[in-house]
């Protein structure tokens, strides 16, 4: 792809001759640079894994931040250009307490990441001589985990605005690897304990480093709980008997 | 504000069958400020007829003590009781000389009429503070809750209630329409009055 | 030219006010709101016929009194809302999602105010009857029952006693039900209407109960209502009712 350079590459928003926005998919091609993430969705909850590159051992792990909290009920991990991710997670915030506010009740998983893909196309020229607020496409995937009244939901968006609901995903650098070993080893009646282990074993495959609770990240939305990020306590005691 | 919520303050009268029921609240207050849990605003004129006197304070001690010296003298001159119909226009026509003046009362009447054969026939009336006559045949309502009594005795009033029935429906009608106003409650007073005897209760209320 | 010397002052008053009554009781598994439909202005009936109650989903029904061209406005927007949420979230909106926005819709015009009164029954999530009540501004709470309009004042403390048993001891070893039955209800509300159309020159002409059944709820109570008819069309679902009944028109 990156041979077939034209004039369409450097447009945000002008379609190629075939009908290809080329820094769309180039955004889409950032994520593949980005740390391994990912998502099960089970009916007791979903898990949600990150790795966290450790560059340096100066570096302090627990301020590497890849998963978010959106709402008490939704959580959100990304792989990517992470700043990025801020922008779509302060609008998703947003979003979900003013859903709040009007309606006095919990915003749906896939109303949050409506939400959210409404912002990714948001790029491109200013219209009148209004400043344009968004140069280029968001550079960072997420992975949206949610419980609401139809139960505990995973959702995918990519800078491209598109969303899709899933069982079991993986995104960035190793995500081919963990998809596959997802497919295999994903069932419909996964409890959230083997979830939590699948997720740390696809991590721990597809990590050039030995995985220990410093560097991942693992967090949970069920029912009962809601959001929470589990601690490197808590981490441990799943990685000893993964 | 309107003067008759500056005591506050509210009377009901009904009809029940052979009787009549009078009842007000005991409140007397400053406005918003409740002053009294105590303040009487029904007296009786003779042993069967009653005279509630909602409205301010100080036109209630002095119309009653009007209507006790106007009744004595009637009673004096006449050589005999006077009869609630009679008693009702005595009301009004001290009231309308003071069409200009008025007293802020709105006064309410009850009593048993005799009746040629011997019988008794229940009356209630009540005028407007320039004492403009309502002979009703079922009730009579007056003072700061008045809205909230029509509606309430609207709902529960039937014809014919013997004397123990009548006090529940007056008691409640009084009772329910007072908690919704903030002027009247307090506490409430009731007569039932009969061919042979005046059944006086003092009520409990919400004190709020 | 000596007037021109006198400083003058014109004003235009937005709001009027339409009287008429409108009324709500919560039940254990139903809910009914109901309304006359006498719209007046001052000593003028302008029609006999102009409703205050209106059905918005299958399991919401909303009141609305006081200025009839704002609430007839504030329904509208409020439909609109619905319909939007609709598109947006893929379901009709609960009870308590509309009363939130009927609150926040009320209160983005805190200083130019829509001049009525709401009152929302309905359906609960949870299967419950409901009563909502407003004021003009968003102020809100849920309650079991509850008046408002010209005639509020009268039907209220009624409902107070007949509803709640306000002033009412239960005979010993006994309580006071919590939700009354829907024949008791259906009895209550028509007897505060005829109330209040005796004592209150701005109600009366027309009488609209609606019905709210909650789901899998039988009709009983409903049969045999002289002038019933029936506006949903699901099976499975709530269920709303329209009683119509005649109000004295003096």
């Amino acid at each position: 792809m990156f041979l077939t350079r034209s004039e369409y590459d450097r447009g945000v928003n002008t379609f190629s001759p075939e009908g290809r926005l080329f820094q769309v998919e180039y955004a889409i091609e950032a994520i593949k640079l980005g740390s391994t993430t990912v998502g099960i969705r089970t009916p007791e909850g979903v898990v949600l894994a990150v790795e966290k590159r450790v560059q340096s051992p100066l570096l302090e792990s627990s301020s590497i931040e890849k998963i978010m909290e959106i709402d008490s009920h939704l959580g959100c991990a990304m792989s990517g250009l992470t700043a990025d991710a801020r922008t779509m997670i302060d609008h998703a915030r947003v979003t979900a307490q003013n859903h709040a506010f009007t309606y006095d009740e919990k915003i749906k998983v896939e109303s949050a990441t409506q939400a959210v893909c409404d912002l990714a196309l948001r790029f491109g020229e200013s219209v009148h001589d209004e400043d344009a607020m968004m140069s280029r496409p968001f550079g960072v995937a997420l992975l949206i985990a949610g419980v609401d009244e139809l139960g505990p939901q995973l959702y995918h968006t990519d800078p491209s605005g598109t969303f899709m609901r899933y069982d079991a995903k993986a995104i960035g650098s190793g995500s081919e690897a963990a998809q596959s070993e997802l497919q295999d080893k994903w069932h419909k009646q996964m409890t959230l304990a083997e979830a939590q282990k699948l997720t740390l074993r696809v991590l721990k495959q597809v990590m050039e480093e030995k995985l220990d609770q410093h560097n991942v990240q693992l967090a949970q939305v069920t029912p009962q709980q809601g959001f929470e990020i589990l601690d490197e306590v808590k981490l441990k005691e799943i990685i000893e008997v993964m | 504000m309107s003067i008759m919520e500056y005591n506050g303050g509210s009377v009901i009268a009904m009809v029940g069958k052979d009787c009549v029921a009078i009842a007000s609240d005991l409140r007397l207050g400053n406005q918003a400020l409740s002053i009294s849990s105590n303040f009487q605003k029904i007296f009786p004129v003779t042993d069967r007829i009653y005279l509630g006197l909602p409205g301010l304070a100080t036109d209630v001690t002095t119309l009653r003590e009007r209507f006790r010296y106007r009744v004595n003298m009637y009673t004096i001159k006449e050589e005999r009781e006077i009869e609630p119909e009679t008693f009702a226009h005595l009301v009004s026509s001290t009231l309308y000389e003071h069409r200009f003046g008025q007293y802020f009362i709105e006064p309410v009447i009850a009593g048993l009429s005799k009746t040629p054969s011997g019988g008794v026939k229940p009356f209630i009336a009540a005028t407007d503070i320039i004492g403009c006559l309502n002979f009703a045949k079922d009730f009579v309502v007056a003072g700061t809750a008045s809205s909230k009594l029509f509606g309430v005795a609207e709902g529960l009033w039937e014809p014919d209630l013997e004397p123990e029935d009548l006090f529940e429906t007056i008691s409640q009608s009084l009772l329910n329409a007072v908690d919704r106003d903030a002027f009247s409650g307090w506490g409430a007073i009731v007569h039932v009055i009969t061919k042979d005897k005046v059944t006086t209760r003092t009520l409990k209320g919400r004190m709020d | 030219m000596a007037s021109l010397a006198h400083p003058q002052q014109r004003q235009f008053n937005p709001y009027s006010e339409n009287g008429g009554t409108i009324l709500a009781i919560a039940g254990a598994d139903f809910s009914v709101i109901a309304g006359d439909t006498r719209q007046s202005e001052g000593y003028s009936i302008q029609t006999r016929y102009a409703p205050k109650v209106f059905r918005l989903t299958d399991r919401a029904v909303l009141a609305v009194n006081g200025f009839a061209a704002d609430g007839n406005m504030f329904v509208k927007k409020v439909k609109q809302r619905l319909e939007w949420y609709r598109h947006a979230h893929a379901k009709d909106m609960p009870l308590r999602a509309i009363a939130r926005l009927i609150q926040t819709m009320l209160y983005a015009r805190r200083f130019f105010p829509y001049y009525v009164y709401n009152i929302l029954g309905g359906i609960e999530e949870d299967g419950t009857g409901a009563v909502y009540s407003f004021d003009p501004v968003g102020s809100y709470e849920r309650e079991a029952c509850r008046a408002a309009g010209a005639a509020s004042s009268l039907v209220q403390p009624f409902l107070d006693n007949q509803i709640y048993f306000k002033n009412q001891r239960p005979a010993p070893g006994t309580s006071h039900p919590v939700h009354l039955p829907l024949p008791t209800v259906l009895s209550i509300v028509i007897d505060s209407f005829t109330s209040a159309t005796e004592r209150h020159i701005e109600v009366g002409d027309g009488l609209e109960i609606y019905v709210v059944l909650a789901k899998g709820r039988n009709l009983q109570g409903l049969e045999g209502i002289r002038g019933m008819q029936e506006l949903t069309v699901t099976e499975d679902g709530e269920r709303v009712f329209v009683v119509r009944r005649e109000l004295k028109k003096d």
